[in-house]
């Protein structure tokens, strides 16, 4: 397919990619204050060992609070990067891949932390 | 583009939130890639946790919660502006975010170093 120019979202999709990036940053500084406070500022030398991370992620408060948060922080660095190659003006095609190839690494990246927790907690 | 910020205080602040972000997705990439030493059992996380102790990842550390800090609240302020909010208000708040993010990095910087 014929690339039609200069990258042209629209402005309603704009809007709720700006919305996505706004609410996922909201809730990213309130889990991040907790994940810091309870991996980093509570534990004696301000990080877990082997044992610690084990018995922590076998709360099941916990495995939904850091499994949450990885998929918050994913979502929201990668609508960042996003954000930031937009504004170079990509063709849509090249709108098209990096929507693509953001997507599947941002499945990767949660896959892969889902996967690495359940592996710990068995 | 975004990362010439001559001119206003805010478009300063907008470069600033934008390398903090970067900075931030490449830690949130090499933290997921370490995680995966916890594959390796006890032996090799706790040598791992001992080597993240080091002076020098410690102090990387306060720097990556100042940026953290900076991003956070920069970030609640560009949403209140998004939305139309505080507009008058918005170099104050940026100076503030730079505050806290300051304040926040001395805080942990020395629980940190301190043990």
């Amino acid at each position: 397919m014929k690339d039609q120019g200069p990258m042209q979202s629209g402005p309603r999709r704009g809007m709720l990619v700006w919305a996505l990036q706004a609410i996922s940053g909201v809730l990213l500084v309130a889990a991040i204050a907790l994940h810091w406070f309870a991996q980093h500022l509570v534990v004696e030398g301000g990080l877990r060992d082997y044992s610690q991370v084990v018995s922590y992620l076998r709360e099941p408060l916990v495995l939904a609070l850091e499994t949450s948060f990885l998929v918050v922080v994913t979502t929201h660095a990668l609508l960042g990067l996003r954000a930031i190659l937009m504004d170079l003006g990509p063709t849509k095609r090249v709108e098209r891949l990096l929507n693509l190839g953001l997507g599947l690494a941002g499945i990767g990246a949660v896959v892969y932390g889902i996967e690495l927790t359940l592996e710990l907690v068995r | 583009m975004w990362f010439r910020a001559e001119g206003s205080v805010g478009r300063w602040g907008f470069m600033l939130h934008r390398l903090t972000g970067l900075a931030l997705s490449l830690y949130l990439g090499v933290h997921l890639v370490l995680l995966n030493q916890l594959r390796a059992g006890p032996g090799a996380w706790d040598a791992f946790v001992r080597l993240m102790r080091s002076p020098l990842i410690l102090a990387l550390d306060a720097l990556l919660l100042g940026a953290a800090a900076f991003h956070g609240f920069n970030g609640l302020r560009l949403t209140l502006l998004g939305l139309g909010w505080a507009v008058r208000w918005q170099k104050v708040m940026l100076w503030a975010s730079v505050a806290l993010a300051v304040a926040f990095t001395a805080w942990f910087g020395t629980r940190m170093i301190s043990g």
